[in-house]
C-alpha cells in the first residue's frame, strides 16, 4: 500500500503527472469509454438540471437547422449562407473533421477561412469585400451558394535524418461556380474540425497563465506567443485560446462564431447575418429571428461542451507507453504540449482549480513555411499555429471514418504528422527522425494512449 | 381537397420551362444538377446519402432542406412544392395526404426485389406514388448489468414487463411529445387487443417513468443505470450500442414497424434525378449504407441481410415466420386518437395510476376483481377510434382551430371518465391518490 503522499511523489518522480489534482474528485471528469462514443460521454457526477441542460445542449449540437420561417421556430434561420446543417456535421461524434479526398467531392467537415492582405476590423482578418471570411458552399432555397471548392493533394517528398522516405501530401485549393464574381487575389485557409472535448476547461486557464507560458524561456528556439483577439462579448482584446490560430477568446465566443460563419445563425454576439453588398438574395432572406440562436440555447450548447468527460487514458501501465512517454519529453515535444496546465476559477463550479493533461500550452508557434496558410489572423502569421491539445487523441481512428490530423487533415497517420512539424518545432522533429524505430514506436504508442 | 392544384402547376410550369428553352437552347439542353431533397433525417444520414449519390451520379448534385415531419406538408404545399424534388422522411400521414391532394408523382422505377410488406405493414403506395426506404421496429433498450443487479431477467415481450417485478424500472415515451411513440402505444393494443392492451399500458405505465424527449434519450438514461429498461424504436439504441454503449437491444415477439419512404414531388424541377436518387436510396449501395454503425436503419431490400452479421435482426424473416402481425394501415389512421387518449388514461394520471397499482397489488386479492377493471378500462371504444371523424379531428388539431377545440372536448370527457373510475378504484381500495 503506498501512503498518498507517496503516490504524489512517485508521480513526480515518474515524470507522469497526475491528471487532475488530489483534491478533487479526479474520476468525476473523465470517462472509461474507448469507443466510438468515447468523446460524448458527460462527466459524472452532474445533477438531474446539470444533465437536462447537457442533453439539451447535445440536442441543440446534433440539430439540423431549419430554412425559416418554420413551425419549429427554436431552430430556424439557416443560412442564408452556410456550409452544413448541424454542429455536428464538422465534428462527427465530438472528433475530427475529415479533408475531401477526392476531386468533386463537396466539404462536409471542413471549412475555408478567407480574407484579404492586411488587417480588418480589431485587428482581426480583413473579410473578402463579397465572400466574407468564410467560404460557403451552400445558400437556402433562393440564395446562390457562394461556389464549389475543389480540393487536389500535391505529393510532397520528405527525407528524414535516418534515411528513411515519406511520400506526404499537401493541399491546393481551387474554386469553381463561382455566383458572386471572381474571387481575385485572396488568402485562404483549409480547416478540418476539432475534437470538442475539454473545452470547457481549457476556457478556464488563466490568461495569465498563457502569458507566463510565453514568458518563459525554452530551448531550441521554441518561443510561443498569446493571441491577443477580439472577444465581441465583452468587447475588449482578450488571450485567444480556440481554434487552430488561437483567434478565439473563450468557449462562448468560439461556438456564437461557429454558428455564424459554419450554420449562418445569427446570436447575441453576432446580431447580423453574413451577407454582403453584393449578396442581395442573402440580404432579402427571411431570417428566423433576432437572433436566432437564444441567449438561452448558447447556454445550453456551452454547458455541453464544456462539460463533456475527457477520455481517461488508456494502457498507462504499459511499459512501452511508459517509456514513449519518457522519450516524448526528451524529444522536447512537452515544451508545446505540455502534461500540465491548471484551471483558474470557472463559469461552471467543477472545472475551477483543476490540473489538466491536455498536452498543449494553447500558444502560437511558428511551425515553418510547410504547414504556412499565408493567412494572418490577429498575432498570429501565417506561419503560426496553436500547440494542438493531444488527449483524446489517440481515440481518433475509433471515433471517426478515418484518422486525419493536422489543421487541414494533410497526416493521414501520427508519423506524418510529426514529420510536418517545423520552425520551432524542428528541433523536436529532428530528434523523433534519428529515433530507433523501437522508440519511435513507443513514442507513437504513448501518443496513441492519449 | 388542397386549393393548390399540383398537376395544373406542374403543367404552367414545364410550359414556362418550354419558354425558356425556346430562348436558350443550351440551358434547355443542359441536364439540372441540383436535386432538392426534404428530409428530417439527421446529419449522420444525410451526409453518407450525399456522398454516396454524388460519387455513383457525379452529374447530380444532392441540395437538402430539412424539416420536421409535422413542418413537411405545409412546406409541400407552397407554390411550386418549394422546388422540391423528393420526399425522404418518416412520415407516413404527409405521404398518405399529399397523395390525396395530387402532390406525388408517380416514382416510374422499378422496384424489382422490394417487397411490399413487412408481415401486415404496407411498406409501399399500391398505387406506385411512394416506396418504403427503410424501417424501424419497436423493442426494448434493456441494461444489462442493471437487470442483473436487480437480480430481474431480459423480457422476452411486453406482457412480462407488466410485472410487478419491474416497476420503477421502465422508461417509457410519451407519446404526445416523442415522434416515434404512437405506434408503439398501438402495438400491443394490436397485438392483444384493445381492452387487453390498454389493460396492458395501465400496468405498464404503472411500472414505469414517462420521458418527453426521444432520440437517444432512452438510451442516455438506460445505459446510465437509472432506468434498466427504456422502450423505444430500435435505431437510436442499436447505433449507440454500435458506438459503445452498455446496452442490449430485444425486439418483443409482438413487433411493429414503422416504414420511411421516399416519393417525389409533382412539380419536380428535376424529375430525372428525382428518380437517379430514388434508384440509388433503394439500390443494393445505399440499403447497405443503412446498416453503418450510426444509422442502423431496418433495409428494405431483403438481399442486404445476407450479408449483415449473424444475428442481425430480419425483419422478413421474422414475418414470413408469423412476427410483424403490427397493421400499420390500421394504426396510421387512428395513431393521433390513441396518443390522444393514452396521455388522458396513462400520463396525465401517471402518479395516481403508481399508487393505485402498488396499493392493488399489496392490497386484499379479494379487491382484484373490483378494482382492476377501473384502473384498466380503454377510455375510449375500439370501434369509437376507429370513426373517421374523430380521426379526422385529432389528425387535424395542429393545422385546424376548430378542429383543436373539438379534441380537446374529447380529451376532457376522457379525462373525467377516467378520474372517476380511478377514484373508484383509490375509494375500495381505502388510500388517497
Amino acid at each position: 500500500m503506498i501512503r498518498p503522499g507517496l503516490s504524489v511523489l512517485l508521480a513526480v518522480w515518474l515524470s507522469a503527472p497526475p491528471l487532475l489534482a488530489a483534491d478533487k474528485d479526479d474520476d468525476a471528469l473523465l470517462t472509461h469509454h474507448s469507443r466510438r462514443d468515447a468523446l460524448s460521454q458527460p462527466m459524472s457526477g452532474l445533477s438531474a438540471s446539470e444533465r437536462e441542460q447537457f442533453f439539451h445542449g447535445r440536442s441543440l449540437f446534433n440539430q439540423s437547422w431549419v430554412v425559416a420561417p418554420a413551425a419549429d421556430s427554436q431552430v430556424d434561420g439557416l443560412g442564408p449562407l452556410y456550409n452544413r446543417l448541424a454542429c455536428m456535421s464538422c465534428h462527427a461524434h465530438n472528433g475530427r473533421g475529415l479533408p475531401l479526398e477526392r476531386m468533386g467531392e463537396r466539404l462536409q467537415s471542413m471549412l475555408v477561412r478567407l480574407s484579404l492582405p492586411g488587417a480588418g476590423p480589431h485587428g482581426g482578418p480583413r473579410p473578402h469585400p463579397v465572400y466574407g471570411d468564410q467560404f460557403n458552399e451552400e445558400g437556402i432555397p433562393g440564395v446562390p451558394g457562394e461556389g464549389r471548392i475543389q480540393l487536389r493533394w500535391h505529393t510532397v517528398q520528405h527525407q528524414a535524418l535516418d534515411g528513411r522516405r515519406y511520400t506526404l501530401r499537401r493541399p491546393k485549393l481551387s474554386f469553381t461556380e463561382l455566383a458572386y464574381g471572381p474571387l481575385g487575389t485572396v488568402l485562404t485557409s483549409p480547416r478540418v474540425g476539432q475534437p470538442m472535448i475539454g473545452m470547457g476547461l481549457l476556457d478556464a486557464v488563466p490568461a495569465s497563465a498563457l502569458q507566463a507560458m510565453a514568458a518563459e524561456a525554452k530551448p531550441d528556439g521554441i518561443r510561443g506567443q498569446v493571441n491577443p483577439v477580439w472577444n465581441p462579448q465583452t468587447g475588449q482584446s482578450e488571450a485567444g485560446r480556440f481554434g487552430h490560430k488561437a483567434n478565439m477568446p473563450s468557449l462562448r465566443s468560439q461556438i456564437a462564431g461557429a454558428f455564424l460563419g459554419d450554420l449562418g445563425i445569427t446570436s447575441s454576439l453576432h446580431p447580423n447575418e453574413n451577407c454582403s453588398a453584393r449578396q442581395t438574395a442573402c440580404q432579402r432572406a427571411p431570417h428566423g429571428g433576432s437572433p436566432e440562436l437564444s441567449d438561452a440555447q448558447l447556454d445550453a450548447i456551452t454547458f455541453y461542451l464544456a462539460h463533456l468527460a475527457i477520455p481517461a487514458r488508456r494502457e498507462r501501465d504499459q511499459p512501452e507507453v511508459q517509456r514513449g512517454e519518457a522519450l516524448f519529453a526528451q524529444l522536447g515535444c512537452t515544451h508545446c504540449h505540455r502534461p500540465q496546465l491548471h484551471t483558474g476559477p470557472s463559469a461552471f463550479p467543477r472545472l475551477g482549480g483543476r490540473t489538466l493533461a491536455a498536452y498543449t500550452d494553447l500558444l502560437l508557434h511558428d511551425m515553418g513555411p510547410g504547414l504556412a496558410d499565408g493567412r494572418p489572423d490577429f498575432a498570429a502569421s501565417g506561419q503560426h499555429w496553436r500547440t494542438a491539445p493531444l488527449w483524446g487523441i489517440g481515440l481518433t481512428a475509433t471515433v471517426s471514418d478515418a484518422s486525419r490530423y493536422l489543421h487541414d487533415g494533410r497526416a493521414r497517420n501520427l508519423t506524418e504528422a510529426i514529420l510536418w512539424h517545423d520552425g520551432e518545432a524542428r528541433r523536436a522533429r529532428q530528434r523523433f527522425e534519428r529515433l530507433h524505430p523501437g522508440d519511435r514506436a513507443a513514442v507513437l504508442r504513448f501518443i496513441q494512449s492519449l | 381537397m388542397h386549393p393548390i392544384s399540383f398537376s395544373r402547376r406542374a403543367f404552367v410550369q414545364g410550359a414556362a420551362a418550354l419558354a425558356l428553352g425556346a430562348l436558350s437552347g443550351p440551358l434547355w439542353a443542359a441536364p439540372r444538377r441540383d436535386v432538392v431533397v426534404l428530409t428530417a433525417y439527421p446529419e449522420t444520414v444525410v451526409a453518407r446519402f450525399e456522398t454516396a449519390f454524388e460519387r455513383a451520379y457525379p452529374h447530380y448534385r444532392l441540395r437538402v432542406v430539412w424539416r420536421m415531419p409535422h413542418d413537411a406538408l405545409p412546406y409541400l404545399r407552397q407554390p411550386g412544392q418549394n422546388g422540391v424534388d423528393v420526399y425522404w422522411s418518416a412520415s407516413p400521414n404527409t405521404y398518405a395526404q399529399l397523395k390525396r391532394e395530387g402532390g406525388w408523382q408517380k416514382l416510374g422505377i422499378a422496384l424489382d426485389g422490394l417487397p411490399a410488406q413487412i408481415g401486415q405493414s404496407v411498406i409501399q403506395d399500391p398505387d406506385g406514388y411512394y416506396v418504403a426506404a427503410e424501417t424501424a421496429a419497436y423493442g426494448f433498450a434493456v441494461n444489462p448489468a442493471r437487470l442483473q443487479q436487480l437480480g430481474l431477467a431480459a423480457p422476452a415481450d411486453w406482457t412480462e414487463l407488466a410485472a410487478p417485478a419491474y416497476a420503477g424500472q421502465l422508461l417509457l415515451p410519451n407519446p404526445a411529445e416523442v415522434g416515434f411513440a404512437p405506434v408503439l402505444v398501438d402495438i400491443p393494443l394490436q397485438a392483444y387487443g384493445w381492452d387487453t392492451g390498454w389493460a396492458l399500458w395501465s400496468a405498464l405505465a404503472a411500472n414505469g417513468e414517462f420521458i418527453g424527449r426521444g432520440g437517444t434519450f432512452v438510451s442516455d438514461e438506460v445505459a446510465s443505470g437509472r432506468k434498466a429498461i427504456g422502450l423505444s424504436i430500435d435505431f437510436f439504441v442499436a447505433a449507440a450500442i454500435a458506438n459503445g454503449a452498455p446496452l442490449r437491444w430485444i425486439y418483443p415477439r409482438q413487433g411493429g414497424v414503422n416504414p420511411a419512404h421516399i416519393a417525389i414531388t409533382a412539380s419536380s424541377p428535376n424529375p430525372a434525378g428525382a428518380r437517379a436518387f430514388a434508384r440509388f436510396v433503394l439500390s443494393d449501395a445505399g440499403q447497405t449504407l443503412l446498416t453503418h454503425p450510426d444509422i442502423r436503419k431496418l433495409p428494405v431490400r431483403p438481399s442486404v441481410y445476407a450479408r449483415l452479421p449473424a444475428g442481425s435482426h430480419h425483419p422478413f424473416a421474422v414475418a414470413e415466420q408469423g412476427g410483424y402481425r403490427y397493421n400499420n394501415g390500421i394504426g396510421q389512421l387512428r395513431a393521433a386518437v390513441v396518443a390522444a387518449a393514452f396521455v388522458q388514461a396513462c400520463v396525465r394520471p401517471h402518479a395516481r395510476l403508481v399508487a393505485l397499482w402498488q396499493a392493488l397489488r399489496q392490497g386484499d386479492p379479494a379487491r382484484w376483481s373490483a378494482v382492476w377493471p377501473l384502473l384498466t378500462a380503454p377510455p375510449l371504444s375500439e370501434a369509437d377510434a376507429s370513426t373517421s371523424a374523430l380521426q379526422q379531428v385529432f389528425a387535424n388539431r395542429r393545422q385546424d382551430p376548430a378542429a383543436e377545440a373539438a379534441a380537446q372536448v374529447h380529451e376532457q370527457r376522457w379525462a373525467s371518465q377516467v378520474d372517476a373510475r380511478l377514484n373508484q378504484a383509490a375509494s375500495l381500495l381505502g388510500v388517497r391518490a
